[in-house]
C-alpha cells in the first residue's frame, strides 16, 4: 500500500514492520484489547519492549489505515515514535485515486522532513528503477514456477518473500537473480523437489509473517506442497508493477497511487470481487488442487471474504479449508490434524484410476 | 453519478460557444490570402510559393508554442498556491534529467508510427508526386479534401455538405456510401489511430511533451462524461451547419494541414484558431481532438460492424487500471469489465496503448477478424529491465576480467 519507491526516492530504506513474533505477541496482549488481531499485538509488543533495534531506530512509521485495529495502533504508537497515517480509500473510483495521490504527496512532504532530502524527478526515477528491477526478477521467478510445479518448496518461497521485508531492494533482487539462475538449471535438468505427486495447495487469507510460518510448514510437513500464495506478505505484495504513462514527476506519483490501490486485493476495500478472479487465475496458472484459507484470530475482513470464495470454489470442485490460528504454539497440533485430513482428502480425490471431476 | 449543476452549465456554455463560433466562422479570419489558389504541382513544392502557402501553418505552430508556454506558467502559479502540492513546485516544474526505464518498442508500435507517417505523406503528396489517385472512393478521415490532389478522397466533405451529396447522380451517391461503409467495416476507427494526419499531429505534440518531461493533464471520468454532449453538438454541427447556411470547413481544424503542406493557398477562418487550441490541447492531453472529433464519433457509432476488436481475458485481468490510465480516450470499461470478452468501445481508436501497458499475460489483445495481432504480456512490460540486467551482467564480467 505504501509505495517503496517514494521511500527510496527520499534517501531512506523501507522496512516492513508487520511482525509474527510470539514473544512480542504475548507482551502486546496486555496492551491492546483481547479481540485485536495478533499482528497488531505483536507490533505493539515490540514497540514497548525496546529489544528490537529495528523498531527503535525507525525514524518514521508509515501506517496505512486498512482496518480498525491498525487505526487504533497508529494512535497508540504515536507516543513512542514518529507516525504517519495514510487513509486508504474503501473504493477504487477515480475520486478515490485522486485522494490517494494527495495522500502520497503528503507522505513525500513528511519523508522530506524526516530525511532532509528533496524528492525530485531524478530520485523518484532511481527509486522506480530499484523496485522495478526487483519486480522484474520476481516476475521471472514466477514464470519458472508456473512452468513446472514442484520446482521449489513453498516454505522456501515464503522465506524469500518475507526476507524482502527486511532487505534492501537491490540486495534482494540480486539474490532472486541468482535463485533464478539456479531454477533455470533445475528446469533444464528436470530436477524437482520431490519425485512424488504431492497435492498442490494454495495459501490465501491473512498475512503469514516470519516467524509465524507454522501453516506453510505444517502443509509441507503433512505431505502437501504450497504451490502458490495469495497473501500480502507473499507474492502479492510485489506482484503488480507501476506503469507510468507520463514520464514526469506527477506522472510517476500517479502511477504509484494507481498501482497501490487498483490492483490491490486487500479486503479493506468494500467490494473485492477481483480477489476471487485473481485466485481463480492462480488456480489455473499453478495447477492448484486445494486452498487453505488462513484467518488470524480477530482478522475480520479476511474472515468476511471466506464465504463467497468457498461458494465459488465449490462450483469449481476445488476443496477449501478455513484455518484459524493465533500467534502461539498451542494450536499447532490441532491445525496439524486438520491439515493432514485436508491433504488426505485431496489425495483421495486425485488417486490414480479414480477420475474425479 | 449525476453531473453537477455547475458542470452542466459549463458544458452548455461550451456547446453554445461552439455553435456560435461555427456559425459565424467566416467572420473571424485567421489568415486571408488575397486570392485562394487551389492548384499545385510537384514543381511547386519546396519553393517560395510553397513556403507562402505554409505560412499560416507556421503561424499556428508559433502561436501554439506561445500558448503552451503561457499554460505552463499559469500552472506553475496554480501549483504554488495549492496547499498540498505547493512545496513540490520545483519537483513538478523543474528540469528533469534522465529517462525512466521504458519497455522495448514493440513491433506493433513501430508499425503504427510508420503507417501514420507514410499515410500522411501518401495522402498529402500521393496525387502530386506519384500520380496515385483513387477518385470516387472516399474514406472517413480528417485529411482535408479541399486538397483535391489527395490519394483518396475523404468522406467528410460530403458529410459536411449533405446538400451537395444529394445533388450528385445516384451512382456516385451509392459509391460514396458503399466505400465509406466498407472502410468502416474493414478498418473502423483504426483510421483514427493509424491513418489520420490530424492524429499524427496530435501524437507528435504528445511525444514532444514526453521528450521535454513536462507534466500532462489527466482527465477524470467525470470530465470524459462531460464531453459526450459536446461530441453530439459537433456531430450535429458537422451534418447540419450547411442547412443553416454555414460552412463546416471554415470551422474544421483539418483544413489547416493537408492543403498547406501540398502548397495550396487557402484562407483560414476560425479553423486556424481552433488548430492552435487543438495543438495546445493535445500537447497536454493526448489525442485531445479525437475526444471531440465529430467524424470520429460518427464512425465510432458504427463500431459494432468493425472487424478490428479489443479482446479481454477477464479472469487474467487484475484490474490494475494501467490500461485506463494509458487510454487517450478515457475508456474506463476496459478495466472494469468482468464478463464480456469484447471490450471495444465507441471511442476506441485502436492505438494499442492499453495493450502496451497491460502487465498481465493475454489479458488484453487487439484482434482483426478474430485473429490476435497484438497481445499483452508481462515480459513486454518488463522488457526494459531485461536490458538493464544484461548491461549489469556485462559490467560484472568486465570487473572480473580486470581482477
Amino acid at each position: 500500500m505504501v509505495p517503496q519507491e517514494l521511500i527510496y526516492a527520499a534517501g531512506a530504506v523501507p522496512v516492513k514492520l508487520c511482525s509474527g513474533s510470539y514473544t512480542a505477541f504475548a507482551i502486546g496482549d496486555e496492551l491492546v484489547p483481547r479481540d485485536a488481531c495478533p499482528l497488531v499485538k505483536a507490533v505493539a509488543g515490540f514497540q514497548s519492549m525496546g529489544v528490537m533495534p529495528i523498531y527503535d531506530e525507525c525514524s518514521l512509521m508509515v501506517i496505512p489505515i486498512t482496518c480498525d485495529c491498525k487505526k487504533k495502533m497508529a494512535g497508540m504508537l504515536e507516543e513512542k515514535c514518529n507516525v504517519f497515517t495514510m487513509q486508504v480509500p474503501i473504493a477504487k473510483e477515480d475520486d478515490d485515486i485522486e485522494q490517494y495521490i494527495q495522500e502520497l504527496y503528503q507522505l513525500i512532504g513528511k519523508l522530506e522532513n524526516v530525511t532532509g532530502n528533496r524528492v525530485t524527478y531524478q530520485s523518484l526515477r532511481e527509486g522506480m528503477e530499484l523496485v522495478g528491477y526487483a519486480q522484474y526478477e520476481l516476475s521471472r521467478f514466477l514464470e519458472y514456477k508456473k512452468k513446472m510445479p514442484y520446482l521449489i518448496q513453498g516454505t522456501h518461497v515464503m522465506a524469500m518473500m518475507n526476507a524482502f521485508a527486511y532487505m534492501e531492494e537491490d540486495a534482494w533482487a540480486e539474490q532472486v537473480r541468482r535463485l533464478n539462475l539456479e531454477l533455470k538449471m533445475r528446469v533444464r535438468e528436470k530436477k524437482k523437489v520431490t519425485g512424488r505427486q504431492l497435492p498442490r495447495i494454495m495459501l490465501t487469507g491473512s498475512p503469514i509473517i516470519f516467524p509465524n510460518i507454522k501453516i506453510p510448514l505444517l502443509i509441507e510437513e503433512m505431505g502437501g506442497i504450497v504451490a502458490a500464495d495469495e497473501t500480502c506478505m507473499g507474492e502479492r505484495g510485489m506482484y503488480d508493477p507501476a506503469v507510468p504513462v507520463d514520464d514526469s514527476f506527477d506522472g510517476i506519483v500517479r502511477a504509484l497511487a494507481n498501482r497501490s490501490i487498483r490492483p490491490c486485493t486487500c479486503p479493506t476495500f468494500a467490494r473485492n470481487r477481483q480477489r476471487i478472479y485473481r485466485i481463480r487465475q492462480m488456480i489455473e496458472d499453478f495447477q492448484i488442487q486445494g486452498v487453505v484459507y488462513h484467518v488470524l484470530r480477530g482478522c475480520l475482513v479476511y474472515d468476511f471474504e471466506y464465504r463467497e470464495l468457498e461458494e465459488i470454489l465449490g462450483t469449481m470442485g476445488i476443496p477449501i479449508i478455513r484455518v484459524e490460528s493465533d500467534y502461539n504454539e498451542e494450536d499447532v497440533e490441532q491445525i496439524r490434524i486438520r491439515i493432514e485430513a485436508f491433504i488426505e482428502l485431496i489425495k483421495m480425490q486425485h488417486l490414480p484410476g479414480t477420475k474425479n471431476q | 453519478m449525476k453531473l453537477k449543476r455547475k458542470t452542466k452549465l459549463a458544458i452548455a456554455g461550451v456547446c453554445a460557444g461552439l455553435i456560435a463560433l461555427a456559425y459565424f466562422a467566416w467572420k473571424f479570419p485567421f489568415y486571408e490570402y488575397t486570392r485562394d489558389v487551389y492548384e499545385t504541382s510537384a514543381e511547386n513544392l519546396l519553393t517560395w510559393d510553397h513556403l507562402d502557402a505554409m505560412k499560416p501553418f507556421f503561424m499556428i505552430l508559433l502561436l501554439s508554442a506561445v500558448g503552451i508556454v503561457l499554460c505552463i506558467r499559469a500552472r506553475k502559479r496554480i501549483i504554488k498556491s495549492d496547499p498540498v502540492n505547493g512545496p513540490f513546485v520545483k519537483a513538478h516544474t523543474g528540469k528533469a534529467r534522465g529517462k525512466l526505464i521504458e519497455q522495448k518498442r514493440s513491433v506493433f508500435m513501430t508499425v503504427r508510427w510508420m503507417v501514420m507517417i507514410l499515410s500522411f505523406f501518401g495522402l498529402v503528396y500521393g496525387g502530386i508526386l506519384f500520380g496515385v489517385q483513387i477518385t470516387g472512393i472516399s474514406i472517413p478521415i480528417l485529411s482535408c479534401p479541399v486538397n483535391e490532389q489527395q490519394t483518396i478522397t475523404s468522406s467528410c466533405y460530403y458529410l459536411a455538405h449533405l446538400d451537395e451529396l444529394m445533388a450528385l447522380p445516384l451512382k456516385d451517391i451509392l459509391i460514396f456510401c458503399l466505400s465509406t461503409l466498407l472502410s468502416l467495416v474493414l478498418l473502423g476507427r483504426v483510421i483514427c489511430g493509424f491513418l489520420c494526419p490530424l492524429g499524427l499531429a496530435q501524437d507528435v505534440a504528445h511525444e514532444v511533451r514526453q521528450g521535454l518531461k513536462i507534466e500532462g493533464v489527466s482527465m477524470t471520468e467525470r470530465m470524459y462524461r462531460g464531453l459526450v454532449p459536446i461530441k453530439w453538438v459537433m456531430v450535429v454541427l458537422m451534418l447540419g451547419l450547411v442547412f443553416l447556411g454555414g460552412n463546416f470547413c471554415n470551422f474544421c481544424p483539418a483544413i489547416t494541414m493537408s492543403p498547406a503542406f501540398a502548397g495550396m493557398k487557402v484562407s483560414l477562418y476560425i479553423s486556424g484558431f481552433l488548430m492552435v487550441l487543438l495543438l495546445i490541447g493535445s500537447f497536454f492531453k493526448r489525442r485531445f481532438w479525437c475526444n471531440i472529433c465529430p467524424l470520429g464519433y460518427l464512425m465510432g457509432l458504427l463500431y459494432k460492424m468493425s472487424l478490428f476488436r479489443v479482446k479481454k481475458d477477464c479472469q487474467a485481468c487484475t484490474e490494475c487500471g494501467a490500461c485506463y490510465e494509458a487510454c487517450p480516450m478515457g475508456i474506463k470499461m476496459i478495466y472494469t469489465e468482468r464478463e464480456k470478452t469484447d471490450v471495444t468501445d465507441v471511442n476506441c481508436i485502436m492505438c494499442g496503448e492499453c495493450v502496451k501497458k497491460c502487465p498481465e499475460d493475454h489479458a488484453l489483445a487487439l484482434t482483426f477478424a478474430g485473429k490476435e495481432f497484438y497481445t499483452a504480456s508481462r515480459k513486454q512490460v518488463m522488457s526494459g529491465y531485461q536490458q538493464k540486467e544484461r548491461t549489469k551482467k556485462r559490467k560484472r564480467g568486465e570487473k572480473k576480467g580486470h581482477d
